[in-house]
């Protein structure tokens, strides 16, 4: 039995160790890959290797030069962009060209707007979104449930750079749009969830017991959850970056999203490789994370 | 007494889902012969009356360059209606030519899966919104109408098949490892019978829950990247780039009316909406 029981265990652990590996190879693949790609595309799209300061009459022949040789240097991408990785592990992102200041600066003040945002946004959301899944299950009203549907179906049905747009000419804070653009993303899954556990024996017989409300959410329908709920935090962090770089762009919140669009706009090259590569190594960190911690729980709500 | 609940409870998500089909189908009725119901072209500018109020003239009024507002939603619904699902068409047909790759069919088994799965993730965490600076960039001035909005929606589609391509091979896994497709592989079935007869009903229920997920998320994505002005070029209209009119709140308290293509857009949607909730058991399938 000890021999069958250690032998499953350390199956198990090398079965961990193997997809912590497998996950570790490929999140540094998907970086390198993704901030190639995301170069190449800024590289060769119209107007790259245009350079108004060839036409700039203020500066010398000397630094038109420069600037030059810079960009042809650029202009050779593999080369740019292996020298930029090597530097970049370093922690030197290079200049940025449109705002001419180390991009690690820039990374850092926006990063720190767009985390907060974030942060706001997904913990707001799956609050919300968590309880107003709890009055569509829990007390078993039927315009409860109704309500609670309806709210985060009109909430989905808009548009969240409109939400956020409102929300901003109107001077309240752009976090609230966040929240609400994140709730009824979460309140399906959220929903499903709790109707399971809600819906099981143990609880059923617990409530039978005459168990209190909130030891019975908190024994039989969080803890069971955290798994799933883990999973969802994860996934719920990669769809709210994807709706803040829209909201940034619209309102002018200077975080990550205003500075990949801005960054975009001018073509600016060493300033958009170091976003690219944060923001797939964030992404695909959270993403797999969600997954790693999701694979053995339920994947069927996950 | 549960049994006429239910019953009750399904006759009423039925006529919700009838009601919605309803909206639906006038919506793309009315979409597909907006030209023909709309009273002006919808580039055509009055310059005698930039910015007027509705009226019998205008019915929603113009925008700040004469242009008549409800010709130019009636062409609008069009874009949006029409070219969103063809969009999703696109992405659901690439994921479902990739999927296989990425549930590891194919030679290279060993090698194609990690590949797929690394690929499909840079998809979907490199921030596509440059895809659409760059085509907005390396469009000439002189592009047709039809061309623009067939490269803004079909990079749309082509963006988008790395999610359903997941749902796709984690649906090819659990096929494959299910106990029938075991047992048609040990009675001698031939594998193109088994994918064609067996699995294909199984992945097709999937592909139809995933062209209903997408529809509605390219309508919200081709709203924002309209906001952005990244999404249908002018002087063609589409929900999108008439929702940017929305920038003005000094406009929305001069004219309500151009809050009409946002009502319009947040009634599809929750039909949209209606019709995937409704059709809960090819959503369990994912």
């Amino acid at each position: 039995m000890t021999a069958d029981g250690s032998s499953w265990l350390s199956g198990r652990k090398s079965g961990i160790s193997a997809r912590l590996v497998h996950g570790f190879l490929s999140l540094i693949v998907a970086v390198v890959l993704g901030g190639f790609i995301a170069s190449a595309l800024v590289r060769y799209s119209p107007g790259f290797d245009v350079d108004e300061n060839s036409w700039n009459p203020a500066l010398s022949e000397h630094t038109r030069e420069a600037l030059h040789a810079r960009r042809e240097y650029e202009n050779r991408l593999p080369l740019f962009y292996v020298r930029y990785l090597g530097k970049a592990l370093h922690g030197d992102f290079g200049e940025s060209d449109s705002f001419h200041v180390p991009v690690a600066d820039l990374l850092r003040a926006s990063a720190a707007v767009t985390l907060r945002l974030m942060v706001a946004g997904v913990a707001g959301g799956l609050l919300l979104g968590g309880c107003l899944a709890w009055l569509a299950v829990w007390p078993r009203r039927a315009s409860l449930e109704i309500a609670s549907a309806s709210l985060s179906g009109l909430l989905l049905a808009l548009p969240p750079a409109v939400l956020a747009l409102f929300f901003f000419l109107s001077n309240a804070p752009v976090e609230i749009a966040v929240i609400l653009a994140i709730l009824p993303r979460v309140f399906g899954t959220m929903r499903a969830l709790w109707s399971d556990l809600y819906g099981s024996g143990a609880l059923l017989a617990a409530r039978a017991r005459g168990m209190s409300a909130s030891t019975l959410a908190w024994r039989y329908v969080l803890l069971p959850a955290a798994p799933q709920l883990i999973a969802l935090i994860g996934v719920t962090l990669v769809m709210a970056f994807g709706v803040l770089i829209p909201i940034e762009a619209i309102c002018g919140v200077p975080g990550i999203g205003e500075l990949t669009w801005r960054a975009a706009s001018s073509r600016d090259l060493p300033l958009l490789c170091g976003l690219a590569l944060i923001i797939t190594l964030v992404v695909a960190f959270v993403a797999s994370i969600g997954e790693f911690v999701g694979a053995d729980n339920s994947p069927e709500i996950v | 007494m549960t049994i006429s609940f239910n019953k009750d409870r399904m006759r009423k998500a039925r006529s919700i889902r009838l009601a919605a089909i309803l909206v639906l189908a006038a919506f793309t009725v009315g979409a597909l012969l907006g030209p023909l119901l709309a009273p002006y072209s919808y580039d055509h500018q009055f310059r005698d009356a930039p910015s007027a109020s509705p009226g019998r003239r205008f019915l929603l009024g113009t925008d700040e360059i004469g242009r008549d507002r409800f010709s130019r939603l009636l062409y609008a619904t069009r874009i949006s209606i029409v070219l969103a699902p063809a969009a999703a068409v696109i992405s659901v047909a690439l994921a479902l030519l990739l999927a296989p790759l990425a549930a590891g069919f194919g030679p290279r088994r060993r090698f194609a899966r990690p590949a797929m799965s690394v690929f499909t993730t840079i998809c979907l965490a490199l921030p596509w919104i440059f895809l659409f600076i760059i085509l907005r960039a390396e469009l000439p001035l002189n592009t047709g109408p039809v061309v623009s909005i067939l490269a803004t929606f079909g990079l749309m589609g082509i963006a988008g098949w790395a999610w359903p391509a997941r749902i796709f091979s984690a649906s090819i896994d659990r096929i494959e490892s299910s106990g029938w497709m075991l047992h048609a592989r040990a009675a001698g079935i031939p594998p193109r019978r088994i994918a064609r007869v067996y699995a294909w009903p199984h992945l097709r229920a999937v592909a139809i829950a995933q062209f209903r997920i997408l529809v509605p998320a390219y309508i919200l994505a081709e709203a924002t990247l309209g906001l952005l002005g990244l999404g249908v070029p002018e002087p063609l209209p589409s929900w999108g780039n008439l929702l940017s009119e929305l920038r003005h709140p000094d406009l929305i308290r001069h004219n309500p009316w151009v809050l009409t293509p946002l009502v319009l857009l947040v009634i599809v949607m929750i039909c949209l909406e209606i019709l995937q909730t409704e059709n809960a058991p090819a959503k369990e399938e994912q």
